[in-house]
């Protein structure tokens, strides 16, 4: 038997199949004699479409279909896709404008899907695109980050899609009347292109009267009911499937035009169909992350105490509301707007703006990296501007260890948190004493080096229920259902390690089943650091069950109380007998006693509250003043993710949002013309981190574990990108500061820091 | 991808007839030529495999000078090409192993892609290039972006490279592609210096006369400090201005001759 133990660095269990090749992607398990889907996208950014002929392409020898949004709009799939809308500062209602599945009479972004193509393979399809008329008039392109310029839709003149606010603006006005310093900071933050490793992609087919969609997802049943809803089928005729899955980062967790039109072929030709993105057509398609300018500005008293916060957002949504966008940079920033500061009065305003750009929507953090990277921005300038230790400042304004459980302004309330052991133990580990030489060794090099800090804190959320099934299968082991998905996180190894370890069942006897709605009925899917907290919250749950339910039997069976019947984690004992049967054997006694309704163990939970991670991430920097070129020199994270399930996973996590942060700030850089080209569609122009780019991190934990669930736990699956940006930005910050450079705004490729040291005249 | 034929000839001479085929391209690594036509941005008809021509493939030192088959993969010539360690230092910096592996030096010099690395050595080290009709010496080879003295259908045979007394190559890599933003090459011989930029021309691989005669007389870093460089003709993108890449010219210079005295 091999068992895991509570809180081990347990390797993942899936590895091994993934490594070798043994994983199955959508792309992989595609049925083999599905037809191919090839989308023709729009090559300009706005447009007036005065023809779309499909005739000839229809023609080519393979060809099965071409078919455009009058063909669904033939068949009833005139609905459009769905998306949630900001509420609105003054209460009213924003106008919602349609975001077709396939361009009606515009398009309005380079990519912007316009015609599907059927055919027996990819270059009969990519044929008969050549051969399809599409004739527009072009329209003005509107790719400011502003109100106002051309409108994208008719019912929004001005371009303004939402105008959201939170907090009491005229608290925090008055805060600013009385502060003896102000503190005021415009801050950009990127547009990056996720670029998950595994491209979207789907399959569709009609088994026995009933549609199955497989994806890349990161959940089954908002797809699910997405699929109902715009094909107008019944649910219960419907399956969705996500297979493995190579990252989705929040972005694979939206309904996406190609999957509806895939099914509607399937089920219209009556043939599976299927379909992959390519790289460039992923970075024209997939939703964006980030992209927003804010002002903010801060208040304090002469103590250097905040007494306010306030700032203006705008945010990028692309040319159409992709699902969630309108909720990321309003809603979900707000949730740890004022970090982890008792700030008395803080007042927030959103304004969601439309451009001839592809959608942007959640990346990673959604909304709470964007939030923690300003909020951290301008504590670190306001430290500057004083004059005053960083570390210090944040210190003076640190929400106390007595002051929990904290009520924050946006209505969360933080259970836990002790931010000044945190930090300290993370200044011990980034060896902050040791600062100032090292930053004398670089200057001997010719070199600039900085240090910056980022203390953030993460609101864990997506929803806070979740179910779960085990099994106890005729083969003598178990099976666990879970509502969760895994994106490659490595759920198959802490779930089945997480019930090992409650029911002490072998854990190369539990099988984990996640992503299939014909399985499991309902669940959360993966997102907002959720998965491990609501998953095993809700295991337990079935675990005290299933004890209950075994003990009751077994008592049952040995003719004693069900008192007389403990578990200790590994084996069931009986007051006055000597059989210590496991989990798995009583199973099996209940099988043989015909006791099926023992088998299976089902059960809801939901989290009494969400939980609060956070840390301290230490960045030092090291720049060529010649050239620009930033490296990353060395990287220190001090989480506190409360109790620990893997601490090897959390660390990888940690290791990967890093490297998503460090990505932003120093390369991924999105370019898009005056005329709405995207001049970054490859990575021969896109440059994501690679391994030279990262530093060695050094990872700890000062755990205080969290109150509102009954591990302890915290999520930690954004986390390490919520710590990054600003740890990365303030060091480069640092590294310029007395050469002149007052303002740092990533991303710092080589020819932005040149630029930077040149405009404040600084001669290398 | 376009459907096309493919010939894989095994000598000079059958490549070459091959080649005289209507539409007809070479393909030497493949490492530019593969991805066009997967975009389908080029339609050749027969594509010509030079990679089964045991003639071009190889590096021989004579002497003074290196010889390396228009068939030798960057990985070869960066692990044989000991003989110039400058050339082979820069060999196994360009792309990944991947790239090196497969990508060759006849194929780089036929492309003369502007970022590319090895015109810059080519033409910098007064190498020979020989193709299966004549010999054209680099100054006289390289003619603009993606523009070589090289006639249709014409083989690259070999490269003569003449070895300096001492040579660097100092690269300054686009963040995304890694291909030079600015590549520098310097190389010492006993009759003077010469340098050859890479990445930064709108005329492509370049020599930078002003730089040869200041080092010629001085082979210092400290030579270069008196010039200028303008951006008015430099390659102006998104990674980089002209300005900015003009500026590189310089820095990346004055590495090399530090890297190489």
């Amino acid at each position: 038997m091999d068992k895991f133990g509570k809180s081990q660095p347990v390797k993942r269990v899936e590895d091994i199949r993934l490594l070798v090749g043994q994983g199955r992607y959508v792309d992989d398990i595609a049925p083999v004699d599905a037809l191919h889907a090839y989308v023709f996208r729009s090559p300009v950014a706005h447009a007036r479409i005065t023809e779309l002929d499909v005739r000839d392409a229809v023609d080519v020898p393979g060809v099965h279909a071409v078919i455009t949004a009058s063909d669904l709009d033939k068949a009833g799939l005139d609905t459009g896709m769905a998306f949630s809308s900001a509420p609105m500062r003054d209460g009213s209602k924003a106008p919602r404008p349609k975001r077709p599945i396939l361009a009606e009479d515009r398009v309005r972004f380079v990519g912007e899907a316009v015609a599907v193509i059927i055919a027996e393979d990819l270059n009969a399809a990519k044929d008969a695109s050549e051969l399809i008329v599409f004739d527009y008039d072009e329209l003005p392109v509107h790719m400011a980050l502003q109100t106002g310029g051309p409108a994208l839709h008719a019912e929004v003149p001005d371009n303004c899609a939402f105008d959201y606010g939170l907090g009491d603006e005229v608290a925090t006005a008055k805060a600013f009347e009385t502060a003896a310093h102000v503190v005021k900071l415009d801050v950009s933050d990127n547009r990056v292109i996720v670029n998950s490793l595994e491209p979207r992609g789907c399959f569709a087919e009609v088994v026995e009267g009933r549609l199955h969609l497989s994806f890349g997802g990161q959940g089954v049943w908002g797809m699910k009911g997405e699929l109902a809803r715009v094909l107008h089928l019944d649910p219960a005729d419907i399956r969705v499937t996500n297979p493995d899955v190579g990252g989705g980062f929040g972005m694979k967790g939206m309904a996406y035009p190609e999957y509806f039109v895939t099914a509607f072929a399937a089920r219209q030709l009556g043939r599976p169909i299927r379909w992959m993105s390519d790289r460039t057509e992923a970075m024209l398609s997939d939703n964006a992350g980030r992209d927003l300018t804010s002002c903010a500005e801060m208040a304090f008293d002469e103590n250097h105490r905040i007494l306010g916060y306030r700032l203006h957002t705008l945010s990028n949504l692309g040319a159409y509301n992709s699902q969630f966008a309108q909720m990321i940079q309003s809603h979900l920033f707000s949730r740890v707007l004022t970090g982890v500061y008792d700030i008395p009065a803080a007042y927030m305003r959103c304004e969601g703006i439309y451009t001839n750009t592809t959608q942007v929507d959640a990346y990673r953090g959604a909304g709470r990296p964007e939030a923690i990277y300003l909020i951290e921005r301008v504590m670190d300038r306001a430290a500057r501007e004083f004059g005053i230790d960083p570390q210090a400042l944040r210190r003076i304004n640190f929400i106390r260890p007595d002051q929990f459980p904290y009520p924050t302004i946006p209505g969360e309330t933080y259970d836990v948190g002790d931010f000044d052991r945190v930090l300290t133990r993370a200044e011990t580990e980034a060896d902050l004493a040791g600062f100032d030489g090292r930053r004398a060794v670089s200057k001997a090099h010719g070199k600039l080096r900085g240090i910056g800090l980022c203390y953030y804190i993460e609101s864990i959320l997506g929803a806070p229920d979740e179910d779960v099934k085990v099994d106890f299968t005729d083969d003598g082991g178990a099976i666990i259902y879970v509502g969760t998905q895994s994106n490659g996180q490595g759920h198959e190894t802490v779930f089945a390690q997480f019930l090992a370890d409650q029911t002490g069942i072998p854990v190369d006897r539990i099988e984990v089943v996640q992503g299939d709605s014909d399985q499991i009925e309902r669940g959360g899917g993966t997102g907002g650091s959720r998965s491990v907290t609501v998953q095993t919250n809700v295991t337990l749950l079935a675990v005290a069950n299933m004890v209950s339910g075994f003990a009751g039997f077994l008592a049952e069976q040995a003719g004693v109380d069900a008192a007389d019947v403990s578990f200790d984690d590994e084996s069931f004992r009986i007051t006055g007998s000597n059989v210590t049967p496991t989990m798995l054997e009583v199973a099996q006694m209940a099988r043989e006693a015909g006791r099926s309704d023992l088998l299976t163990w089902k059960a809801t939970a939901k989290l009494p509250g969400r939980s609060f991670p956070n840390g301290a991430h230490f960045c030092e920097v090291e720049i060529d003043p010649a050239t620009g070129a930033t490296h990353v020199e060395k990287y220190t994270v001090v989480d506190d993710f409360g109790n620990l399930i893997n601490p090897m996973l959390a660390e990888g996590q940690v290791h990967g949002g890093v490297a998503q942060g460090l990505g932003q700030a120093l390369s991924e850089r999105v370019v898009f013309d005056d005329e709405g080209q995207l001049l970054t569609a490859t990575f021969m122009d896109y440059a994501m981190p690679r391994a030279d780019t990262m530093p060695m991190i050094r990872f700890e934990t000062e755990a205080v574990p969290s109150t509102t669930n009954p591990m302890g736990m915290k999520g930690c699956g954004e986390a390490g990108t919520v710590g990054a940006m600003a740890a990365v930005a303030n060091a480069v910050q640092d590294a310029l500061w007395a050469h002149g450079v007052k303002q740092a705004d990533m991303p710092f490729t080589p020819q932005r820091v040149w630029e930077m040291l040149k405009d404040a005249g600084h001669k290398p | 991808m376009y459907s096309f034929e493919v010939e894989r000839p095994t000598s000079v001479a059958d490549a070459a007839a091959a080649l005289g085929k209507d539409e007809a391209q070479a393909l030497g690594g493949g490492q530019t030529l593969i991805p066009t036509l997967k975009q389908r941005l080029a339609s050749p008809s027969v594509l010509v495999s030079l990679a089964g021509i045991a003639d071009i493939k190889g590096v021989s030192v004579d002497g003074g000078t290196v010889t390396i088959g228009g068939g030798t993969t960057h990985g070869v010539v960066a692990a044989e090409a000991g003989a110039y360690p400058a050339l082979a230092a820069l060999a196994g910096n360009i792309g990944d192993p991947a790239v090196r592996n497969r990508g060759t030096i006849g194929g780089s010099l036929a492309n003369n892609d502007p970022s590319a690395c090895y015109p810059s050595a080519a033409l910098a080290s007064g190498a020979t290039i020989v193709t299966n009709s004549r010999e054209i010496a680099a100054d006289d080879y390289f003619q603009g972006l993606f523009e070589t003295a090289l006639e249709e259908g014409e083989i690259v045979i070999s490269v003569k490279f003449p070895i300096p007394e001492a040579a660097s190559y100092q690269k300054f890599e686009q963040p995304a592609s890694r291909f030079a933003l600015v590549g520098v090459y310097v190389a010492k011989f006993a009759d003077g210096v010469r340098v050859a930029v890479t990445g930064a021309s709108e005329g492509g691989v370049y020599r930078w006369s002003e730089a040869e005669a200041a080092l010629s007389g001085n082979f210092s870093a400290d030579a270069l400090d008196g010039l200028t460089v303008s951006g008015d003709d430099m390659i102006s993108d998104l990674h980089g201005s002209g300005d900015y890449r003009a500026h590189l010219v310089k820095v990346m210079t004055k590495r090399a001759v530090a890297a190489a005295s």
